[in-house]
């Protein structure tokens, strides 16, 4: 198969997530995902655009954000690359919840970290970097 | 844009929540607020019938946390008949531990 590109813009508000999930799921269809590999890469890319949205435009008071969603489906990948304009925000500054915090009875656990953890354990590689003043979220799935 | 249903039903000790479509940061102020309805009641079991949840968020799994938090360890917290990509989330971050699993409510 050729390589192929494809892009969108979505406007940075939830209401865009919903949007987002379908673009990514026709991506999928495209590289030939199967549904769980489907599912587990819209969870990811869901997870940061929500924070883009929350975090990196709206409590930031910025207006009328983007996130841009380029697709890269190769002989043996799918890449999903979400760039935006927002305050820089490192996914991996966060602090996830380790093993003994996961094995915590609910009431004793925190209710933060969750998202940037399905975000990296729901594909096979997630990268960040902060280039010419964008975000660069960059997910990858193995065909 | 993503949509999502949500009915409640309270019978006896248990909220019975069903829940269906995407739950997302977009809809999941509504599971939130259904939550919040029950809590008073203190029923012993909240039950989730997600059979007809598509997609379920951290945004979903946080209103989860929150709603056993607030009931307390002795309340029961059952899934009717989630789907596949739900139960793996549901170990990947751990809460699998804390709900219990069920094809129909009642049994």
């Amino acid at each position: 198969m050729e390589a192929s590109t494809k892009s969108q813009k979505f406007s940075a508000n939830l209401d865009s997530l919903g949007h987002i999930r379908e673009f990514i799921t026709d991506s999928a269809k495209l590289a030939g995902l199967d549904k769980s590999k489907t599912y587990k890469l819209c969870l990811a890319v869901d997870e940061i655009a929500t924070n883009i949205i929350n975090y990196g435009y709206l409590r930031s008071g910025i207006e009328n954000g983007i996130i841009d969603i380029t697709i890269q489906i190769t002989k043996d990948q799918l890449i999903a690359i979400l760039e935006d304009t927002a305050t820089p925000f490192n996914p991996f500054d966060r602090k996830m919840p380790n093993e003994e915090e996961l094995k915590k009875p609910l009431e004793e656990r925190q209710i933060g970290g969750l998202g940037i953890m399905l975000a990296k354990e729901n594909v096979d590689e997630f990268n960040y970097l902060f280039q010419n003043g964008k975000n660069l979220n960059i997910f990858s799935i193995n065909l | 844009m993503s949509t999502l249903s949500v009915k409640t039903d309270i019978s006896n000790n248990a909220a019975i929540i069903t829940l269906e479509g995407n739950l997302d940061s977009s809809t999941a102020p509504q599971f939130h607020e259904a939550v919040q309805k029950v809590i008073p009641q203190n029923p012993q079991e909240l039950v989730l019938d997600v059979e007809k949840l598509d997609f379920m968020a951290s945004a979903g799994l946080r209103v989860i946390i929150f709603a056993k938090q607030k009931l307390g360890s002795t309340a029961k917290l059952i899934l009717v008949k989630p789907q596949d990509q739900l139960i793996e989330t549901l170990k990947m971050t751990g809460l699998l531990f804390s709900v219990t699993l069920v094809d129909h409510y009642p049994e």
